[in-house]
């Protein structure tokens, strides 16, 4: 599936933190991430407002524990679209 | 830079579990060049069983190992046994490695630690060899110790000395297939003549169960005792990279099984296939409602748990807790109650099985695998499982059960249920998108997730064994020449990584880690053994009981 904005999301803990190009969103939940993102975009001034964009979210899986990446190799990716 | 699986060939070069794949195919092609008279693998060091006074009297690595060549590769004789152990050291080393370096591990670690567990392993693997842990009696010993005493031992596969005992006798004009009897004269020339009968005062008959008994528990004590050497070892330690390998591996052997016995091999893998999707019904549902009632978690707590005691262990935990999008931290700290109980599992199961239901071999192997979480703690489990129960069998009957159909039944339902978590945890994602956190306008969940979480070392693993069925198929001339190279790989080769795991695992499993775990420790240890043994065993029982591993011709 192609996406308008391609980002990347690790957890450090406490927060979920996404990444991508200069747009960084960060919350305790997921719906707090994509508030964030909507925001940023709103603000970034890359898309119109009131247009609808598709946002990719790759969980980086370098940040899972070494010894836990053998048993598995992936974590999750998510699509959302956001409506500036 | 981040691991981000976007597409579906990201991975391939980064993950233990597509390495497994490349170290297992890239041994399972250079078996296949037999075919063409080209031994690419006769390099490769095997085990020989010793006794410890002949072995004294002319210490030598020969008498320890050799090299593993067919009848291609004689030019491998030359090697010896130490010079075979150290091309071996050489070329797993390299290869593994070169693995290490794409998986970003940090390349001098792995090295250091590979190379102490790959020795520690081989040590290991010869002391378990010593004649007095390993040697079985010999059919004769068994069945005729009147005749032949009853301290005739085998160094090698027990009908091979049987049969050369009674050539040796044939040769004297006693042809015992006839009904003819020795005398005791008779009968101690024929077993002095036998080049693998060796008598001795005692022995324990463990058969190679032993030495992955020793490898383990060597593993367990550097593990928890000393814990300084554990984390340089640590990098090395890789038990899921071993063990899918080895898998990759046995796709092989159970591809030479099929070309003997396709419509039991074929069997197995449907009634596995049928079990483990009974078993999956009813395990997690259940887990998952002790979880949410009986102990009061959160229901991602208890969802993450539920799949990682009722499904496979730390990948379907990892898998769930993605599918739910809950924070990181639960699977790791679930993972670490899965990995001590799976150890827990792995010595505790094996004797029980073989003890409780000795004449129920494959309901016990698909019941291991159901019921042992992680791929390497269950592959180990049917291992064990195996040598006991076909040094069990033959001690009580005189009759050879032939090797790993109970490991092949512990690892068929095992690979079912790891193909089977990917759907899982799509439907999973499914659920909380749609019901739970009730946002579908706004999410979508990709198809690709399912490849994503595809164990891809399965892939390796049916390629190998589909690739013997065909041969046999298409090729039966050549089954012969591909069975020389196919040995080598599926023999020694599969069970070295299956010892690296035994070893690996001990080292990676610190019992201290329960400490402070409270409720779900509690609920695992009660779900484990309170619902999961129990529904595993019977749901195996109904899809594979009567079904007994083919027998070895004396």
């Amino acid at each position: 599936m192609k996406a308008d904005v391609e980002m990347h999301l690790v957890h450090d803990g406490e927060q979920w933190i996404a990444r991508g190009g200069t747009v960084v969103a960060v919350g305790e939940t997921l719906h707090e991430v994509d508030e964030g993102v909507t925001h940023a975009l709103r603000d970034s001034g890359a898309f119109p407002l009131g247009s609808s964009v598709t946002v990719f979210m790759g969980f980086d899986f370098d940040t899972i524990p070494t010894w836990l990446r053998q048993y598995h190799t992936h974590y999750f990716n998510r699509y959302i679209t956001v409506n500036l | 830079m981040a691991t981000i699986n976007r597409k579906w060939t990201d991975g391939m070069l980064h993950t233990e579990d597509w390495w497994a794949v490349w170290l297992g195919l890239l041994m399972f092609l250079a078996g296949l060049f037999t075919i063409w008279g080209v031994d690419l693998v006769g390099w490769m060091t095997k085990t020989k069983t010793w006794e410890w006074g002949k072995f004294w009297s002319d210490p030598s690595f020969n008498q320890l190992l050799a090299a593993a060549h067919g009848k291609a590769g004689k030019a491998y004789e030359g090697l010896g046994g130490f010079g075979s152990l150290l091309a071996t050291y050489i070329v797993f080393t390299v290869l593994t490695c070169i693995g290490a370096y794409f998986q970003k591990l940090d390349v001098k670690k792995f090295f250091l630690g590979f190379t102490c567990i790959f020795f520690i392993t081989w040590a290991a693997w010869i002391i378990g060899h010593e004649a007095h842990f390993k040697a079985l009696k010999t059919g004769q010993s068994i069945t005729q110790s009147e005749i032949y005493g009853d301290n005739v031992f085998c160094t090698t596969k027990v009908n091979k000395c049987s049969a050369q005992i009674n050539k040796a006798l044939k040769g004297m004009g006693i042809d015992v297939m006839a009904g003819q009897d020795p005398t005791k004269e008779q009968a101690a020339a024929a077993v002095a003549k036998s080049k693998n009968s060796i008598r001795m005062s005692w022995g324990l008959q463990l058969g190679g169960g032993f030495s992955y008994m020793l490898a383990l528990a060597v593993g367990l004590i550097i593990g928890n005792l000393f814990k300084g050497f554990a984390n340089f070892l640590r990098e090395g330690a890789k038990p899921e990279w071993f063990i899918k390998t080895a898998i990759v591996y046995l796709g092989i052997k159970l591809g030479l099984m099929s070309m003997k016995a396709a419509g039991f091999a074929l069997e197995l893998a449907l009634a596995g296939a049928a079990a483990c999707f009974v078993a999956y019904l009813l395990f997690w549902p259940i887990v998952y409602w002790m979880g949410r009632k009986l102990f009061k978690l959160r229901r991602d707590a208890s969802a993450v748990l539920s799949s990682g005691i009722s499904i496979c262990g730390v990948s379907a935990s990892i898998a769930t807790a993605g599918a739910i999008r809950a924070k990181p931290i639960l699977p790791i700290a679930v993972s670490m109650l899965i990995v001590v109980f799976a150890m827990i599992e792995l010595v505790v199961l094996p004797t029980f099985y073989a003890a409780v239901a000795p004449d129920a071999p494959i309901v016990n192997g698909a019941a291991m695998g159901m019921t042992v979480k992680t791929d390497g703690a269950d592959a180990a489990a049917g291992a064990i499982l195996d040598e006991m129960m076909v040094a069990n069998h033959y001690r009580t009957t005189g009759e050879t059960w032939e090797a790993d159909w109970i490991l092949s039944a512990a690892i068929l339902t095992k690979i079912w249920i790891d193909v089977f978590i990917g759907v899982w945890a799509f439907v999973l994602a499914l659920i909380w998108v749609y019901k739970v956190e009730r946002k579908p306008d706004q999410q979508h969940v990709g198809a690709s997730e399912i490849w994503f979480r595809f164990p891809k070392f399965v892939i390796g693993y049916f390629i190998a064994w589909l690739t013997y069925v065909a041969i046999a198929v298409w090729f039966p001339d050549a089954i012969k020449a591909a069975s020389s190279g196919a040995g080598v790989v599926q023999s020694p080769m599969r069970k070295m990584m299956f010892m690296l795991t035994f070893v690996a695992i001990g080292v990676i499993t610190d019992f201290g880690k329960l400490k402070g775990m409270g409720r779900l420790t509690a609920l695992y240890a009660i779900a484990l053994f309170a619902v999961i043994a129990p529904i595993a065993y019977f749901v195996a029982w109904i899809f594979h009981r009567g079904m007994v591993p083919p027998t070895v011709a004396g």
